[in-house]
């Protein structure tokens, strides 16, 4: 029992040294409080607990990703209320909402700076492409972030904060995890298999390196298709999910003294195979045979991501944090005919498919007004993105793109102790662009410490989002149709309003403890971009800044400590309008209900963990439009069926915690495809009448080796 | 120690693992067939040498040799007919290199068929040199050396690939195909006993009716409010009164029925649609229409039994003006705006059946929409057709006992587009393989008809391809 609690508490201990670095001022309330009161950095000044922070911060631990065995960033976000995962059979992607705004409204980040993908920076990103094997927690800032994290920020941002020390001179860390895709499983082509080797190294004193190499191959879910040999053209062919292939390399090196500096390098690359259902039978009517051909794609993503930091103090008690990173990520397509029965691929065309190359550089300097109650921080944050996107990319079609956005920001915000109890941090920041009039994003920060332990925050927040390559550049003009992009188009204006009451009790002689929070929020996105009809005779469609969404809702949660005994559970109810002025709309809100909770045993003896995830998704309803009997165009109220997601581990350490192994289940409710009559089909389909969320039941089994000396 | 060889052996399931996850490529292929192209020629008793065509399956695996057995009731070789190679004691040797797909024969009629004689040759395939090969398709050919109708066959109409540039007309029985490019007209003059003008269908044209009937008195301005609403694809269900009635019924063309009495023939604004388009798109997509040709204000009058047209642009004063007549065996008269000049379309109205075509179509509450791929039966000739879906009959279980003549409908768009799905922004096209159609022609044959491709073998759009076989 013993060993086990100093164990866990020199692992909290030794990555809270390393994390905050400074400002070591929170108080300890007791064993279990450690665990937690996490030290965050998002949206702070300093690094500090949650308590001290003025944001909200939702964290993911470490022991929460292993209890699910999480590889990558889709794995883990779909337990989260107000987050929903939505994976794209199409394109293999999965790509996320957050109170119902798409992934243009928030931005992923990695050790504080955004993230590059194919589609942008730090937006758009695809989870599954995100590993988080070297990572230490999850951050999660609800809310418009425009003055932290500049524009897209809008429904908030998600930090991944990366392990960058060790209390070890060597660590290594091999592990293989083999999971079933719903019942699929094999060696060879089924079921997914991760393989991975972390391996850290203290040098010295002030010298610490690590790499990573992961290699995760996730070969699709076939459910009713079957694979790419399948001859016939009966819808058959191809996967439900597509296979995906994966490796991903990590290095760190990582300075602490009188200054700290870190360089860290990523390489990722993937190929997604995408078989077409389609299959050309090529019927030779003289010899009655057939050699069925398909038009197939591959597809292949690479991405390379340096990060240098440098940080410290200056003039006693200013500090300064300077990160520059130049990272680039494409998207290759290689389009290919295949002959089925001879396996035989012919005609085969690589070419670029979308790319982004970024230069990022963003620097802060803080406290360098020597006030006691005030703590200032100014900062710039300069983007130069190179973006190419391929008319491929396009589903409706537009000339090849080659674009430049550079933006160049100043923000500068204060934190204000009026006193111990009430604090106020108000902000703004400036965004000059090539491409748009200067923008302005500014937010206002309320805590108060009431005497009976009740905190309360008020976040107030704004931040633009900047429209995308389709909404610009799209050209798909011909005798039947007339859809345009709009250059003239200007950014999404997004606000939001959160507001967060909290308490932590003690009971049982502090051996229980319970933590219960309340919160309120209103989004609201003004000027939003909608293809809309700008002439009738003849018809045409331009995308144009005129609607209208807001969202609201409240949550509750609740976490409860008792001894090797954890339990969270939360509630939350959102309402959602939209106000389509492009047409007939219907602006009520329309809500939905969300739950979540998981249980966490942990039998000290055995070593051994018992986990329990469960997200329960109401129906969620949405406007839209339909032709009744009479071919009339009229607004229903359209809904997708309620679903949960229920995960479940068993985790056992043995040979002195050597040797770790979880055992567990995804998606226990057996979720594939939700019935939904929300979707609107279009000239050339028929509405969808369910939605892909999930493959099924699976199992997995994770082993991992810990080498330590 | 034992945690390093713990380690050890995790890396070896890792390796393991990964070793196993390489491709297993199956190695099966198709079977190796040789069949005539076609299972019957009809010969136009005109002595003429003909090529006769051999098809392989897939390119043949090595050099080799393959006997074709002659066997004939009615004529006699070297006397009424001959072949090249010449076959010894009715035996044809023909031989092929390895890597070629087909072979080939040429067929010589020797003497004229009298009136009333039935003289037909028939070909086997025998024997082939390649092991394995399987026999199947047409193995047979007869070669008929009076006139009849084919027994069935294939066509690969020349659509012309992505830009879809031809209209190909179809003769089933007499395995004829005509290939005209599709702006080779813009009007077509009914040639019946009906005066009626119908527009070209596959160059996104309209057309829409003035208050005038002076054509000097039409320019930009007096028309201002009704040159844009004439176009078709704009999702305004109200768009059908400027294109003909889809379905070919002549009573709804969107031209009045020309009168004999001037005062009525009123002036129309006619938007001349798009030239063929020039772009390379997508493999699976389309690009057919290019520039926009325009508009120009015409009227059609009756002179005597002949058509007057007269045609200006939109603000000109003065006007062109050609006289029309009605084409004798022919459906339409069709007239080039451009060339100023009748031009030669369709074959006769006998002649042909099927027309591969793009076309003006009605999406119902949508109105006009350009459609690819389309099909039109000869509806002015009298060909007829009807759907047949495989899981009442299946293609090769259809019999002349159960075509079912009540169905048989003369809507031009009866096959139309209804032998491929749709497609649309990030879906390809395909074909439908659940279905087949039952088709009379202008000479009361009656085939049955199954579509076989709808893209090349790279997935191009504009190559469909198609059998069809002799109930009858």
């Amino acid at each position: 029992m013993k060993v086990t609690y100093s164990f866990v508490l020199l692992l909290i201990i030794g990555v809270q040294l390393y994390a905050q670095q400074e400002d070591f001022d929170w108080i300890q309330d007791s064993v279990w409080n450690e665990q937690m009161e996490d030290v965050i950095v998002t949206g702070q000044i300093n690094p500090q607990s949650v308590k001290e922070s003025i944001y909200e911060v939702k964290v993911i631990n470490r022991s929460t990703i292993e209890n699910l065995a999480a590889n990558n960033l889709a794995d883990v976000l779909n337990q989260s209320l107000n987050i929903n995962i939505v994976p794209n059979a199409q394109t293999g992607k999965s790509s996320v909402e957050m109170f119902g705004l798409d992934g243009q409204y928030f931005k992923i980040l990695i050790d504080n700076i955004p993230m590059v993908n194919d589609e942008g920076m730090g937006n758009m990103a695809d989870l599954t492409q995100i590993n988080i094997d070297d990572i230490e927690r999850i951050e999660i800032v609800e809310g418009a972030m425009g003055v932290e994290y500049g524009a897209n920020a809008v429904s908030g941002v998600i930090n991944i904060i990366t392990k960058k020390s060790s209390e070890n001179n060597w660590e290594i860390t091999p592990y293989i995890q083999e999971e079933t895709i719903g019942k699929e499983y094999n060696v060879t082509d089924q079921g997914r298999h991760i393989q991975s080797i972390r391996i850290g190294k203290n040098i010295n004193k002030n010298w610490y390196a690590n790499a990573i190499f992961t290699r995760n191959n996730f070969n699709g879910f076939l459910n009713q298709q079957q694979g790419k040999n399948h001859p016939f053209n009966d819808g058959l062919r191809g996967h439900e999910w597509l296979p995906k292939l994966q490796n991903n390399l990590k290095a760190l090196l990582n300075y602490r003294g009188k200054f700290n500096f870190f360089y860290k390098f990523e390489y990722f690359d993937e190929e997604v195979n995408r078989y077409s259902r389609q299959v050309r039978s090529n019927y030779n009517p003289a010899t009655q045979t057939s050699n069925p051909t398909a038009s197939d794609d591959n597809f292949f993503s690479e991405r390379y991501i340096h990060h240098i930091n440098l940080n410290g103090k200056v003039f006693k008690q200013s500090k300064f944090d300077v990160s520059i990173s130049y990272q680039q990520q494409k998207r290759d397509v290689e389009q290919f005919n295949y002959r089925i029965l001879a396996g035989e691929r012919f005609n085969i065309q690589r070419t670029e498919f979308e790319s982004r190359r970024v230069f990022f550089s963003r620097g802060t300097l803080n406290n360098f007004v020597p006030w006691e109650k005030v703590k200032l921080q100014t900062g710039y944050e300069l983007n130069l993105i190179n973006g190419f996107a391929s008319p491929m990319s396009n589903p409706l079609g537009g000339d090849q793109i080659n674009r430049r956005l550079d933006a160049y920001d100043f923000f500068t915000t204060a934190e204000i102790r009026a006193t111990s109890r009430l604090s106020f941090r108000p902000g703004a920041r400036l965004m000059l662009t090539n491409q748009f009039d200067p923008l302005i994003a500014a937010s206002f920060t309320t805590k108060y410490l009431f005497p009976n332990g009740w905190e309360i925050r008020g976040i107030l927040g704004t931040a633009p989002r900047v429209p995308n390559y389709d909404e610009l550049y799209t050209f798909f003009v011909d005798s039947n149709h007339d859809v345009r992009g709009n250059e003239n188009l200007s950014p999404e204006t997004g606000t939001s309003t959160f507001l967060h009451l909290k308490r932590k009790f003690w009971l049982n002689n502090d051996e229980t403890k319970w933590q219960v929070k309340f919160s309120s929020w209103y989004i609201r996105v003004k000027d939003r971009i909608e293809l809309t009809v700008i002439n009738d005779m003849p018809l045409q469609y331009q995308f144009n800044n005129i609607d209208l969404f807001r969202t609201w809702g409240i949550e509750n949660s609740h976490s409860f400590q008792h001894k090797n005994f954890n339990l969270n559970l939360g509630i939350s109810v959102q309402g959602v309008s939209q106000q389509l002025d492009s047409r007939d709309f219907d602006d009520d809100f329309l809500y939905r209900l969300q739950a979540n909770t998981n249980i966490n045993y942990r039998i000290p003896k055995w070593d051994t963990t018992f986990s329990l995830f469960y997200n329960y998704n109401g129906p969620q309803f949405q406007f839209v439009q339909r032709q009744n009997e009479d071919g009339e165009t009229e607004l229903v109220r359209g809904k997708l069926e309620s679903f949960a997601w229920f995960d479940a581990s068993i985790r056992k350490q043995f040979i002195n915690k050597r040797l770790d192994l979880t055992l567990g289940a995804r998606n226990l409710m057996n979720i594939k495809q939700v019935n939904t009559t929300a979707t609107e089909g279009g000239a050339h389909n028929d509405a969808a009448r369910s939605l892909l969320l999930g493959y099924g039941r699976s199992f997995f089994l994770r082993i991992q080796y810990n080498l330590n000396f | 120690m034992r945690n390093y060889k713990l380690l050890i052996h995790f890396f070896l399931i890792g390796i393991l693992l990964t070793a196993c996850s390489s491709d297993d490529d199956n190695a099966s292929t198709v079977e190796f067939v040789v069949a005539f192209e076609q299972p019957s020629i009809q010969l136009s008793n005109d002595l003429q040498s003909r090529e006769v065509q051999l098809m392989f399956s897939r390119p043949a695996p090595q050099n080799g040799t393959l006997n074709i057995q002659i066997n004939s009731d009615s004529s006699v070789y070297d006397e009424d007919f001959s072949t090249f190679p010449e076959a010894v004691e009715n035996q044809l040797e023909l031989s092929f290199e390895a890597g070629e797909t087909n072979t080939n024969f040429t067929f010589e009629q020797l003497t004229q068929v009298l009136e009333g004689e039935e003289k037909s040759i028939e070909f086997e395939i025998t024997e082939v040199s390649i092991p394995n090969t399987v026999f199947s398709g047409n193995t047979f050919l007869t070669v008929n050396l009076s006139e009849s109708a084919a027994l069935g066959g294939s066509f690969e109409a020349e659509v012309g690939g992505p830009n879809q540039p031809n209209q190909v007309f179809i003769n089933l029985s007499g395995q004829q195909q005509t290939v005209v490019s599709r702006d080779a007209w813009d009007l077509a003059f009914y040639s019946g006993n009906k005066n009626r003008v119908i527009l070209n269908y596959s160059t996104q044209m309209a057309v829409g009716k003035t208050e005038f009937t002076n054509l000097a008195e039409v320019n930009q301005a007096t028309v201002e409010t009704l040159i844009p609403q004439i176009a078709i694809g704009n999702f305004n269900p109200e768009n059908m009164v400027f294109v003909d009635e889809p379905s070919g019924d002549l009573n709804q063309t969107a031209m009045d029925e020309v009168s004999s009495n001037p005062e009525e023939n009123h002036v129309y604004i006619l938007n001349l649609g798009n030239e063929i388009g020039t772009d390379t798109p997508q493999p699976g997509s389309v690009a057919v229409s290019g520039v926009a040709r325009g508009y120009l204000k015409i009227r059609v009058l009756l002179e005597g039994d002949q058509y007057l047209l007269q045609y200006a642009d939109l603000n000109a004063t003065e006007f062109n003006e050609v006289s029309i007549p009605k084409s004798s065996g022919f459906n339409h008269t069709f007239f080039n705006l451009n060339q100023q000049s009748i031009v030669q379309v369709e074959p006769e109205k006998h002649q042909w059946d099927l027309n591969f075509t793009v076309f003006t179509n009605e999406i119902p509450n949508a109105g006009s929409y350009m459609f690819t791929d389309f099909i039109l039966t000869n509806r002015h000739g009298g060909t007829k057709a009807y759907q047949v879906n495989t899981d009442e009959l299946s293609y090769s279980e259809f019999t002349y006992e159960n075509v079912d003549p009540a169905k048989f409908s003369n809507d031009q768009r009866t096959i139309g587009s209804n032998w491929r799905q749709g497609g649309g922004p990030g879906q390809a096209p395909s074909l439908f393989e659940d279905r087949f159609f039952i088709l009379q022609d202008t000479q009361e044959n009656v085939y049955k008809l199954r579509f076989s491709a709808l893209l090349s073998e790279t997935g191009e759009r504009g190559f469909p391809a198609f059998e069809y076989q002799l109930l009858n």
